[in-house]
């Protein structure tokens, strides 16, 4: 196996509609295997990038290449799509759409019969399987589509927003067929609002913005990047008095250190250099026990927010009211994030 | 083309005729058009036969001159003529009443109807003037009525032009034409909806991952295609078998060429149109639109269509629908009206049908590239002219 094996990269991706541009000189790659998060705020052009990618929208210029090669007739066929606005015809049936999906990828209607039957029953559509795709729930009609997408067994998986619409059954069911496939080998790039779900469900992220990426890399790297901060709580210190008040003889903070908030007692601190976690916890062992001390791990969303600057606010997605109700039931942003 | 290809597009042909065979519109539609079929071969033929025979009874006189009166005069009124002999008037008076009889001719006398029509020529009122040239030309020397017996009272009538077709012929072609123009605007609008709606709900996007758009685009109108087809076959069938069956005067003299001529021009008018409506599909992003998109394509039919009705009952055909019948866009539903009225030589219909030939593979070729260019385009609705001037 080659180290192209399975790797989609887009280099150089660049397009323009009029004066907008959509992606300016767009690069990254996704490596084999891993749930890859595609992010970004709305309108940054990774629907015009995963539609490059499947081959429904044209280039400026660039290339996107899978297994070091452009994606040809054949490769195309071993795509797996779901694109942002659903594609389903309303009249069909559940079990007739995904065959004819699975045929035209190249099944015979043998192995299309089964894998429609298998992915109907594993998405808990097969009491659906003889509904006309108009008679369901958006969240049904949502399963149909990943089962659309998955029903020929695709190598490489493109899903754009594959968790809107979703309640939180239908998003666990969702994030477990991912995570399995990307077990099983399959590339696969989705894109999603719901950071929290991202930063639980990726290995690695693209974060994009105005068309050009503005961060990659595992999920690790990128909380671990940025300003570094250290939580530390002394017992029975309940306003973090030790901060004020340093003892006699000892030094105050060291210099680029500074108190963002305190809550409960415990304090975060950003730091010039990791170094200078020592000398906070030389201060606060000197104030009593101390209780909790340990570097801050960086949220994804405040990752996002770093990387696409401030001018963007809370990504909001256009959906329906029910639509956006079962996302904020699902929303886990922490009370403190999602006002910040 | 690989074979691949051709199997790929024929799994979208499939799609599309299970997709309308399933419809419950398609079959009440196809049910509604058999049954207008079946009625436009079975009841001109009872009204013809009512109409074209008419029995005449003859009382006293000589038997041999009173049924030739009563023939020729059938002669004339274009009525089929039985003659029955009478003993008596009261005979004929209860036979006429009973409607067994249309007119009683009584001897050089007068003739019997049941009741007068309120206005123009009868069988009756013919049978009467003949009945009295008859009595004229009676009184008149042997030498001078020679040729009555023979001939007939009324002069020969010599026409300087041939015969014109006959009304039945003409009607076959309207029927044609109707037919043609229905096929093509139903399954017309049915392209543009079913492109329109595989735009608006996004599923073309799925599809075009493994399709190139010309498949997809062929796959719909093979599709529509050979249900426009097996629909026709059906109603010609059921137009011939009843018009036979029943007699009908239409269906018996309904020229074959004709039937070949609307046959010809249905498959063309099809093979011309069905792009272009597909193409009309891809610039709409909501299929409320498909009609407003069609109906540029609709009306040159329409005109044809409208204007068909000044051809078909009148003895001459004007120039403009002469030009008409040459005209890709009208030329469908205008040919085969021309060719009933016995205006287009074979040779005009050999240049129309090339004429719309090559004007297939140009419309062809623009509306595949109209919609290879739009069907992925969204937002508001397109412009035939600003999607051309659009890069690839």
């Amino acid at each position: 196996m080659s180290i192209d094996d399975g790797q989609l990269e887009l280099i150089e991706l660049r397009r323009q509609f009029g004066d907008t541009v959509a992606l300016d000189g767009l690069s990254f790659t996704v490596p084999r295997g891993q749930v890859f998060g595609f992010l970004g705020p709305n309108g940054a052009g990774k629907t015009t990038a995963m539609r490059a990618i499947v081959g429904v929208a044209a280039l400026d210029s660039g290339s996107v290449r899978w297994n070091g090669e452009p994606i040809g007739e054949d490769a195309r066929r071993r795509i797996g799509y779901m694109p942002e606005e659903r594609g389903l015809y309303p009249s069909m049936r559940v079990s007739e759409q995904l065959e004819y999906l699975a045929r035209l990828h190249g099944l015979t209607p043998a192995r299309a019969q089964a894998a429609a039957r298998y992915w109907s029953d594993r998405l808990g559509l097969v009491d659906r399987s003889q509904e006309k795709i108009e008679a369901l729930s958006l969240g049904n009609q949502q399963r149909v589509q990943l089962a659309a997408a998955l029903v020929h067994e695709p190598d490489l998986l493109v899903l754009d927003e594959p968790f809107s619409s979703l309640d939180p059954v239908g998003v666990d069911a969702m994030s477990a067929v991912l995570t399995e496939r990307a077990a099983a080998g399959v590339t696969m790039l989705f894109s999603s609002h719901q950071l929290d779900l991202v930063e639980h469900l990726c290995t690695a992220v693209a974060i994009i913005d105005h068309g050009a990426l503005v961060a990659h890399g595992t999920v690790d790297e990128l909380a671990s990047g940025g300003t570094l901060r250290v939580a530390v709580k002394v017992a029975g210190d309940e306003q973090a008095g030790w901060l004020a008040g340093p003892a006699p003889g000892a030094g105050g903070l060291p210099a680029g250190a500074a108190v963002e908030h305190v809550a409960g007692g415990t304090a975060t601190i950003s730091l010039a250099r990791r170094e200078d976690a020592q000398a906070i916890l030389d201060l606060a062992l000197l104030a009593g026990p101390v209780e909790q001390f340990g570097f801050v791990r960086r949220r994804l969303s405040e990752v996002f927010r770093d990387a696409v600057g401030p001018s963007v606010q809370e990504p909001v997605q256009a959906q329906t009211p029910a639509a956006t109700a079962a996302a904020a039931a699902r929303e886990a942003y922490p009370a403190t994030e999602a006002s910040r | 083309m690989s074979a691949r290809w051709w199997a790929m597009t024929w799994l979208v042909a499939r799609r599309e005729i299970n997709d309308r065979a399933r419809a419950k519109s398609f079959w009440i539609t196809s049910a509604l058009l058999l049954v207008a079929v079946a009625a436009g071969a079975i009841v001109p033929g009872l009204l013809a036969g009512r109409q074209s025979t008419a029995r005449i009874g003859i009382v006293g006189g000589p038997a041999a001159a009173l049924s030739r009166t009563a023939r020729e005069a059938g002669q004339i009124s274009g009525t089929s003529v039985t003659v029955v002999a009478l003993p008596s008037v009261a005979a004929a008076q209860a036979a006429l009443r009973s409607g067994k009889l249309a007119a009683a001719l009584v001897g050089d006398s007068e003739v019997l109807v049941n009741r007068q029509p309120v206005t123009g020529s009868s069988i009756g009122t013919t049978l009467a003037q003949i009945g009295g040239l008859q009595k004229i030309y009676a009184q008149l020397p042997p030498a001078a009525a020679t040729g009555i017996a023979t001939h007939g009272i009324a002069l020969p009538v010599r026409s300087l032009s041939p015969p014109t077709k006959n009304l039945a012929t003409r009607i076959t072609g309207l029927t044609a034409a109707i037919l043609i123009y229905v096929i093509i605007l139903t399954y017309g609008i049915r392209i543009t909806i079913g492109v329109g709606e595989e735009k608006a709900t996004r599923v073309v996007e799925v599809l075009l991952t493994t399709l190139r758009p010309v498949q997809l685009l062929a796959g719909k109108v093979i599709g529509m295609g050979l249900l426009a087809l097996g629909q026709i076959a059906a109603v010609v069938t059921v137009y011939l078998v009843l018009g036979h069956a029943v007699g009908s005067p239409e269906v018996r003299s309904a020229a074959t060429n004709i039937v070949l001529v609307g046959g010809l021009w249905i498959v063309l008018g099809y093979a011309f149109y069905c792009t272009a409506y597909a193409a009309a599909g891809s610039l709409i992003t909501r299929t409320a639109d498909a009609y407003n998109a069609a109906l540029p394509l609709q009306l040159p039919l329409i005109l044809a269509y409208v204007l068909t009705y000044t051809v078909i009952y009148a003895s001459t055909v004007n120039p403009f629908f002469h030009v008409l019948a040459f005209i890709p866009f009208t030329a469908p539903v205008a040919m085969p009206v021309l060719v009933a009225v016995g205006a287009a030589p074979a040779w005009q219909v050999a240049v129309s049908a090339l004429i719309t030939v090559a004007s297939t593979v140009w419309m062809a070729r623009l509306a595949g590239t109209i919609y290879g260019r739009a069907i992925l385009r969204t937002g508001s609705r397109l412009k035939v002219r600003q999607v051309l001037r659009s890069p690839a």
